[in-house]
C-alpha cells in the first residue's frame, strides 16, 4: 500500500483533533484576549511612559520606570512580605485544610453542621473580615489583649506594630482562605469512586491504611492544584491587606499589590502603577510557570 | 465494648475536639457580624464589638430592607446567575480538550491560562471602562458579566482541568472506539463525571461574583445598576461610619450564599460515580 | 440539546438588554451629572432638597446625582478623568490634588460667574481663598469648616485637678499626670496615618509658623528645618513617655478605635476635626456633655502666632467641568446648594457651613467656631495640601515617627527629596 498519497489514519485523528480542541477553546480564549491579554499590553505600553493619569498629555520615556522600579526599596520590601505571605501559606493553609477535608469525608453527613460552618469565613466579604479583625487584633479591646490579660499579661498590639503586623495580616488571610482549600479537597475527594473504599475495606485495609495509601495518592493532582493556586494568590494578594493595614504600618505589610494601588490610584502617577504591575505580571507568572514544570517533573518521575 | 470500638473512640474524640475549636474559631467572626445587626452604634462603641445585643433592635434591619436593597439584591441575582452559568459552560468546554487532548500547543496555552491568573485586575479597569463606554454597555449590568467571567477563567479552568484529569480513561476509550464524537463524550461523559469539580467551581465563583466589587463599582454608577457590594456605601461617610447598618447590610448579603450552599454541598458528597461506571 | 437552547436563550436577553440600555433617553433638558461623596443622613437629603429647589427654579436642567463613598471616590474620579468622561460638577478637597486637576484642564475657571453671581461675598474668605489658584477661583467652598483642635473629657480634668493647658509645656504636665493615674493622655488611632498627621502638623506651627512649611513647598526653603526637626522630637518623646494607648500605630480612626478609647473613658484627650461633634450626635449623645475643646496651645519659647489653626474652609470644594455642556446651569447647582434654606439645615445638624453669619446651636460647636475665628490663618492639612506623590511620604514618614522607626532628620531628608524629585518631574 502507498501510504505517502493516502492520509494516515493518525494524522486524521491528529486533525480533527487540533480542530475540536480550537472549537472547545475558542470562547474561553475569546473573552481572555479581549478582557485580559488586552489590559495585559495596555499596562506593558503604559509603562512606558510618563503619565500621572489624569492629564491629557503623557511623554515617552523608555524604560526609566523600570529602572526606578528596581531601586524602588518599597517594592522589594513588598516582593518580601508577598514570598512570605507565600511560604506560611503553604505551610499552614494547604496542610490545614487537608485535614479539615480528611476529617469531613471519612465522617460524612453527621459532620454536616461542620462543614457549613467551616465554610463561612469565605462567605463573609473582605469589608466584614478586615472589620472584624480590626476588632479582634485590638490592642485595648480586642480579644488577643483579652486572653493576654486572662493570662496575667499586658495588651498586645499587633496591627500597629511593625514587625508583627505582617503576620497578623497572614494569619487572617489563612483563616479566610483555609476553607477554599478545604472545599478543593472535598471535592477531590468526591471524585475517587466510591468502589475504590469498598475494595479496600474487603481487603481488609483499616480506614487510616485506606486514606494514606490510597485517597490521598489519587489526590495529588488537585493538592498540587491548591498548591499552585496558594502560590500565585499569594504573590497578587491585595484585598484584605488593603482593607487590613493599607500596607502599614510604614509598609511592614506592603505587598506588591497595594504598592500597585497606591501608585495608581492615590499618588498620581498611574504610568508607575503600570510598571509594578507589569513587574507582577512578569514576576508571578514566572514562579508559578518554574513550579509547574517542577511539580509535573516530580510526578512524571514518581511514575 | 470491643478492642476496635476503643481504639476508634480514642481517635475520634480528640478530632471531634479539635473540630470544635475550629469550629468556634470560623463561626464567631461571623456570629458577632450577624449579632451587630441588632445594635444601636452606641452600643457598638461603648460596649465593645462583642458584647451581646441589649436587645432585639430591629431598626437597623427596617432600614437596611426598605432602602433600595431589594434593587442591589435583583441586580446581584441577575448578574451573578448569568455569568456563572455562563463561566461554567465555557470553562468546561475549555478544560475538556486541555485535559483529555494531546495537540501541539496544550501547554502554551495551558500556560498562558495560568499567567493570565497573574494580573492584578486594578490594571485592567481603566482599559475595560472605556471599552464599556465606547460600546454603550456602561452604567448597565450587562457590563459586569464579560470582566466577571473573564477574570474567574483562568482559576476555574485551572481547578476544572485537574479534575477532569482524574476521571480514568477508560470509559472515554471504549467510547471513542464505540465511534463517538469528541463532541458526544463531552456531553454524555465527561460534563456528568464533572459534577464534583463543577459544584466546586460554582460555589467559588458564586462567592467570588457575589462579593465582587471593584468592576461592580467602576462600571456601574446610577442607583439603578448598583450590585450588593455596593450597598453598604449608603452607610459609610466621609467621616463617619454607621457600622451597625453596615454590618447588617454584610450580614444579609451573606445569607442568600449560607443557603445556597447548604442545599448545593450535598453535591460534594461521595456517590457521584456510581452510576457512570455500573452504566 | 436543551442547554443549547438555555444559552440560546440567554443570548437573546442579553441582546434585548443592551439595546434597552442603549435606547434613547428621548428628553431635550440639559442634563447636569453631578458626583459628591456625602453618603450619609442627613447630607443626603439636605442636598437632595436643594438640588430640588434648583429644578423647580430651572426647570431646563435634569439632574443626575451620584453618590459615592470617600476612600472610593478618588479611585472614580481619577479613572473619569483618564478615560475623558469627568462629570459636570464633582469634588475635591482643594490643595495639591486640586491643582493637578487644574493643570490637566478638567477644572472650568469660575471667577466672572462667581463676580457675575453677587453671591461672592456670602462665602467666607479663608474659603475663596483655598479654591483660588493662579489668581482665579477654580472651586466653591461647600461642605463643613473643619478645623483640628484638642476636645477633652472634663470630668477626668476636673477629678484630677487639671486645668486647661496653654503652653505645649503645660499640655506635657497634664499627660504625665493622666498617664500617672492610668489614663491615657491622647485617644489616637493612627492607622489611616492622617491622625497623627495633626499632631505633627501643630507642633511644626507652634514652632515657627507657616512660613517653613510652605517655603519648604514653594522650593524657597526645605523640610530640612527645625521647625520639622521639633515636630518629630516631639512626637518620638510623647510616644516614648506612654502618651498614646498601645496598638495606637494600627488602630482605625474609621471604625471608631480612638472614639472608643474616649466613650470607655480610658482616654482624656483627642486631637480632631468638629466633626468628632457630628460623629458623637450619632453615636453617643450624651457624651457631648462631657466634652470641652481648646486651641493646640502655643509653644512656650516661640512667637509664632498662637491661634494659627489647622483645616480647612470648606472640606468638600464643589467644582465644575471644563467639559460641561452647561458651566453656568453647573455653578448655579453649586450655588443653591447653600441657599439660606440648605445652610439653616446644615447648622442645624451640626455642620458649619462655609458662609458668613453662621450661628451654631451646640455650644461646643461653638466653642470650636470661636477657635476658628480667632485664627490669623488656617493651613489646610498637609495631606491635602501637598502634591499627591509627597503626601504620601509625609503621610509615611508620619507614621514612621510615630512608630519609632526613623529619625527626624531622615523624615525631613526623604520629604525633601520627594519634594525636589514632584519639581523636578
Amino acid at each position: 500500500m502507498n501510504d505517502n498519497h493516502n492520509p494516515t489514519l493518525s494524522s486524521i485523528r491528529k486533525r480533527s483533533t487540533h480542530i475540536a480542541a480550537a472549537v472547545f477553546l475558542s470562547p474561553a480564549l475569546l473573552f481572555l484576549v479581549i478582557f485580559v491579554l488586552y489590559p495585559i499590553i495596555n499596562t506593558f505600553q503604559l509603562s512606558t511612559y510618563n503619565w500621572s493619569g489624569i492629564s491629557p498629555t503623557r511623554t515617552f520615556i523608555g524604560l526609566d520606570n523600570w529602572r526606578e522600579l528596581m531601586s524602588d526599596t518599597i517594592f522589594w520590601r513588598a516582593f518580601q512580605n508577598n514570598i512570605t505571605l507565600m511560604v506560611l501559606s503553604l505551610v499552614f493553609q494547604v496542610p490545614f485544610a487537608l485535614l479539615l477535608a480528611t476529617i469531613l469525608d471519612a465522617a460524612g453527613k453527621r459532620f454536616n453542621i461542620f462543614k457549613v460552618i467551616w465554610f463561612l469565613p469565605l462567605l463573609m466579604s473582605t469589608v466584614a473580615v478586615g472589620f472584624l479583625f480590626r476588632f479582634v487584633l485590638d490592642a485595648n479591646f480586642g480579644l488577643i489583649t483579652f486572653f493576654s490579660r486572662l493570662l496575667g499579661g499586658g495588651p498586645i498590639d499587633l496591627l500597629g506594630h511593625p514587625d508583627r503586623a505582617l503576620f497578623a495580616v497572614i494569619g487572617v488571610v489563612a483563616w479566610r482562605f483555609i476553607p477554599f482549600y478545604m472545599v478543593l479537597y472535598l471535592a477531590g475527594y468526591s471524585s475517587l469512586p466510591d468502589e475504590l473504599y469498598e475494595a479496600a475495606i474487603i481487603d481488609g485495609a483499616s480506614q487510616s491504611q485506606y486514606f494514606w495509601r490510597v485517597a490521598l495518592p489519587l489526590l495529588t493532582p488537585v493538592i498540587r492544584s491548591g498548591a499552585i493556586l496558594s502560590i500565585v494568590g499569594s504573590l497578587a494578594f491585595f484585598d484584605l491587606t488593603f482593607v487590613m493595614t493599607g500596607g502599614g504600618p510604614s509598609h511592614a505589610s506592603e505587598l506588591m499589590a497595594t504598592h500597585m494601588y497606591r501608585s495608581t490610584f492615590l499618588t498620581m502617577r498611574m504610568s508607575y502603577g503600570a510598571t509594578i504591575a507589569g513587574a507582577m505580571f512578569i514576576l508571578i507568572t514566572t514562579i508559578a510557570l518554574i513550579t509547574i514544570k517542577l511539580l509535573s517533573r516530580k510526578e512524571k518521575q514518581q511514575l | 465494648m470491643s478492642i476496635a470500638k476503643v481504639k476508634r473512640l480514642l481517635v475520634w474524640i480528640p478530632i471531634f475536639i479539635f473540630s470544635l475549636l475550629w469550629l468556634v474559631i470560623a463561626g464567631a467572626p461571623f456570629l458577632f457580624m450577624a449579632l451587630s445587626t441588632f445594635k444601636t452604634q452606641f452600643e457598638m462603641l461603648t460596649g465593645g464589638v462583642f458584647a451581646l445585643p441589649q436587645s432585639f433592635y430591629l431598626s437597623n434591619l427596617v432600614t437596611v430592607v426598605t432602602g433600595g436593597f431589594w434593587n442591589y439584591f435583583l441586580n446581584s441575582v441577575i448578574v451573578v446567575t448569568i455569568s456563572l452559568f455562563l463561566l461554567l459552560m465555557i470553562t468546561s468546554f475549555a478544560a475538556y480538550p486541555l485535559s483529555r487532548f494531546k495537540f501541539k500547543f496544550r501547554n502554551t496555552i495551558f500556560s498562558t491560562i495560568v499567567a493570565c491568573m497573574a494580573i492584578p485586575i486594578h490594571v485592567a479597569l481603566i482599559p475595560i471602562f472605556v471599552m464599556m463606554r465606547n460600546i454603550g454597555l456602561f452604567d448597565s449590568i450587562w457590563a459586569l458579566i464579560g470582566p466577571y467571567i473573564a477574570f474567574n477563567l483562568p482559576i476555574s479552568v485551572f481547578i476544572l482541568t485537574t479534575f477532569m484529569g482524574l476521571i480514568p480513561r477508560e470509559m472515554e476509550e471504549a467510547a471513542e472506539i464505540d465511534g463517538c464524537s469528541k463532541y458526544r463524550i463531552f456531553f454524555t461523559i465527561m460534563l456528568p463525571l464533572s459534577k464534583p469539580g463543577l459544584a466546586t467551581l460554582a460555589i467559588f465563583n458564586a462567592i467570588n461574583m457575589w462579593n465582587e466589587f471593584v468592576f461592580a463599582f467602576v462600571l456601574t454608577q446610577s442607583m439603578g445598576s448598583r450590585t450588593l457590594p455596593l450597598a453598604i456605601w449608603e452607610f459609610q461617610g466621609q467621616y463617619t461610619n454607621h457600622v451597625p447598618l453596615m454590618m447588617t447590610v454584610l450580614t444579609l448579603t451573606a445569607v442568600p450564599m449560607i443557603i445556597a450552599f447548604i442545599i448545593g454541598q450535598d453535591r460534594l458528597i461521595k456517590g457521584m460515580m456510581v452510576g457512570a461506571v455500573k452504566g | 440539546m436543551k442547554k443549547r437552547i438555555l444559552v440560546l436563550a440567554l443570548a437573546l436577553c442579553m441582546l434585548f438588554g443592551i439595546l434597552a440600555a442603549c435606547a434613547p433617553s428621548g428628553s431635550d433638558k440639559t442634563v447636569i451629572e453631578f458626583w459628591h461623596i456625602q453618603t450619609t443622613e442627613p447630607q443626603v437629603s439636605i442636598i437632595e432638597r436643594a438640588v430640588e429647589r434648583f429644578i423647580e427654579a430651572n426647570p431646563q436642567y435634569e439632574v443626575n446625582i451620584v453618590t459615592i463613598m470617600n476612600d472610593n471616590y478618588k479611585e472614580r474620579i481619577l479613572i473619569a478623568m483618564a478615560a475623558n468622561e469627568v462629570p459636570d460638577i464633582f469634588i475635591s478637597w482643594s490643595g495639591g490634588p486640586m491643582i493637578e486637576y487644574i493643570e490637566a484642564g478638567h477644572i472650568a475657571d469660575i471667577t466672572d460667574l462667581f463676580n457675575d453671581s453677587g453671591l461672592l461675598n456670602r462665602y467666607l474668605e479663608g474659603g475663596i481663598a483655598q479654591a483660588t489658584y493662579n489668581g482665579r477661583i477654580w472651586g466653591v467652598p461647600t461642605e463643613s469648616v473643619a478645623v483640628a483642635s484638642v476636645f477633652y473629657n472634663k470630668d477626668i480634668f476636673a477629678n484630677l485637678g487639671l486645668s486647661v493647658p496653654r503652653t505645649i509645656g503645660e499640655l506635657e504636665q497634664v499627660a504625665d499626670t493622666l498617664v500617672a493615674n492610668d489614663i491615657i493622655p491622647f485617644a489616637l488611632a493612627n492607622g489611616p496615618r492622617w491622625t497623627g498627621s495633626f499632631y505633627y502638623m501643630y507642633l511644626a506651627t507652634r514652632y515657627a509658623g507657616l512660613e517653613p512649611f510652605q517655603n519648604a513647598v514653594s522650593g524657597a526653603g526645605s523640610f530640612e528645618h527645625p521647625s520639622f526637626e521639633f515636630a518629630g522630637d516631639r512626637i518620638i518623646d510623647w510616644v516614648n513617655r506612654g502618651f498614646f494607648a498601645p496598638g495606637f500605630n494600627g488602630n482605625d480612626e474609621d471604625a471608631g478605635q480612638s472614639r472608643q478609647l474616649m466613650y470607655s473613658e480610658q482616654a482624656a484627650m483627642h486631637v480632631m476635626g468638629n466633626w468628632f461633634v457630628g460623629q458623637m450626635m450619632g453615636e453617643n449623645e450624651a457624651f457631648i456633655d462631657k466634652v470641652g475643646v481648646f486651641a493646640f496651645p502655643a509653644y512656650e519659647n516661640s512667637n509664632a502666632h498662637p491661634d494659627i489653626a489647622i483645616g480647612t474652609a470648606g472640606d468638600n470644594f464643589y467644582h465644575v467641568s471644563s467639559t460641561a455642556s452647561s458651566k453656568e446651569g453647573a455653578f448655579n447647582l453649586i450655588m443653591q446648594l447653600l441657599d439660606d434654606q440648605a445652610v439653616q439645615e446644615r447648622v442645624d445638624s451640626g455642620m458649619i457651613p462655609p458662609v458668613r453669619g453662621v450661628q451654631p446651636e451646640l455650644p461646643l460647636t461653638r466653642d470650636v467656631m470661636a477657635i476658628i475665628q480667632r485664627a490669623p490663618e488656617v493651613q489646610l492639612w498637609y495631606d491635602q495640601f501637598l502634591p499627591p506623590e509627597v503626601a504620601q511620604v509625609h503621610l509615611s514618614t508620619s507614621q514612621a515617627l510615630f512608630g519609632l522607626q526613623t529619625t527626624p532628620q531622615q523624615a525631613n531628608a526623604e520629604m525633601q527629596a520627594a519634594m525636589v524629585a514632584y519639581r523636578n518631574r
